[in-house]
């Protein structure tokens, strides 16, 4: 299976033809994460969901998933909703409140083991612990790989692909991500992701900021593994009105920050560590791209008038 | 004798653009400092006391002695309250 870039670039992906093996390996951003299933049927669901993101490169971390039956799907929906994650003072083990899950890990082995409800998987109830389980298997890669330096990190954002550029829509849950991309149509857009996107750190220069697709699953997920230049960043908000306005610095610092996933890796204790991460990336990637605040209303029409007005204030600007 | 002037330990903060942006309490509190606070802040460093600052701020600013010395005690006081410097009796760092 080849994937496109919009770099023009392709790559040849594989995928595990062998049930017996129940391994999948996804790209995130820079790193491989392999999931390895004891259940054919876990493997099934998870090969679906994840297909556009398979490759055939050694992983960098490998999750061993080990089903276990101990909730119905309709208990286990309850059960989601209120789970929190325990880890061992001592290290090296974690459970849930709710008993959903319990795990081991090992970094320096590369290696997670987790046994947790086979429903987890079930395409019926809401993927939000996938999500959780990559987001904690991606940033436990990049500790490995990367130490503090984590090249790209996840934003709670919709991504939108116009003319080769990503616009990010961002703002907690219930600003509108969805929205935006139920709005855009096909000659509006391309939507890369409704719910998490990779956002690369600038380069030396202070450029070169991209917006990656990873396999996280919102309501209008890609499957494509897109990755193009960051634009401009949009804080959403919903109004009366469609009208953008530009952020001053400090409160686009402040604003962004918010929307960063924690990037805290497995049995990561030290809080102020991860802060100080999430705040050093948002002051670099708002002092290298502009950060907006959108109003906006249900009318896709003025929504998408409005973009194309900015995108041309933007190149018009980037001429000068 | 000398009460040098640090930034707590369990603050974070970054420059942006004039202002200092200080973040405490794991996130819950920040701080937004203006040039003058901002300048005064980067001061804190664990070498220098309120005279030092005073001293620094006297020449950048273009201030009178008392003006400086008044701004560096009220600024100090304000982040002693909002716990984001410490003293210390010898210089750290």
């Amino acid at each position: 299976m080849k994937q496109l870039f919009d770099t023009g670039q392709e790559n040849e992906t594989k995928t595990e033809e062998t049930s017996f093996d129940r391994t999948l390996t996804l790209r995130i951003g820079s790193v491989c994460c392999a999931l390895k299933c004891d259940d054919d049927g876990v493997y099934q669901r998870l090969h679906k969901l994840y297909q556009g993101f398979l490759i055939g490169e050694p992983p960098d971390i490998t999750v061993e998933l080990k089903a276990t039956d101990r909730l119905s799907l309709k208990n286990l929906g309850a059960a989601v909703s209120r789970t929190r994650y325990v880890h061992n003072k001592k290290g090296g083990h974690f459970r849930t409140n709710s008993r959903i899950i319990s795990g081991e890990y090992d970094l320096a082995q590369r290696l997670i083991t987790i046994m947790g409800e086979r429903n987890l998987a079930n395409p019926d109830l809401k993927l939000n612990h996938l999500n959780r389980l990559l987001s904690l298997a991606y940033y436990s890669a990049c500790k490995i790989n990367y130490d503090d330096k984590i090249p790209e990190m996840l934003v709670h954002s919709c991504g939108i692909l116009r003319d080769g550029q990503a616009l990010v829509f961002t703002g907690p849950s219930e600003a509108g991500k969805t929205t935006i991309a139920r709005l855009c149509g096909r000659r509006d857009g391309e939507v890369i992701n409704d719910e998490m996107l990779l956002i690369s750190r600038p380069d030396r220069n202070g450029t070169g900021v991209h917006v990656q697709n990873a396999p996280f699953l919102g309501t209008f997920s890609s499957q494509r593994n897109i990755k193009s230049p960051l634009r401009c960043i949009l804080m959403l908000k919903k109004g009366s009105r469609t009208t953008i306005r530009c952020l001053e610095k400090t409160e686009a610092y402040l604003r962004f920050m918010r929307q960063i996933i924690t990037p805290a890796y497995i049995g990561q204790k030290d809080k102020r560590a991860v802060l100080a991460l999430m705040a050093g990336f948002s002051a670099e990637v708002t002092g290298a791209v502009p950060v907006y605040e959108l109003e906006f209303t249900l009318n896709g029409g003025a929504l998408w008038q409005a973009m194309g007005e900015l995108e041309w204030a933007l190149d018009k600007k980037g001429q000068l | 004798m000398t009460k040098y002037i640090t930034q707590a330990q369990d603050v974070i903060w970054h420059r942006i653009g004039d202002d200092i942006v200080v973040i405490k309490d794991n996130g819950l509190t920040t701080h937004i400092l203006n040039k003058t606070a901002a300048f005064i802040w980067e001061m804190c460093n664990g070498k220098c006391g309120i005279d030092e600052i005073t001293k620094r701020l006297y020449e950048y600013f273009e201030v009178s002695r008392d003006e400086a010395r008044a701004d560096a005690s009220d600024t100090i006081n304000i982040f002693n309250k909002k716990g984001i410097i410490k003293y210390t009796s010898v210089p750290v760092g």
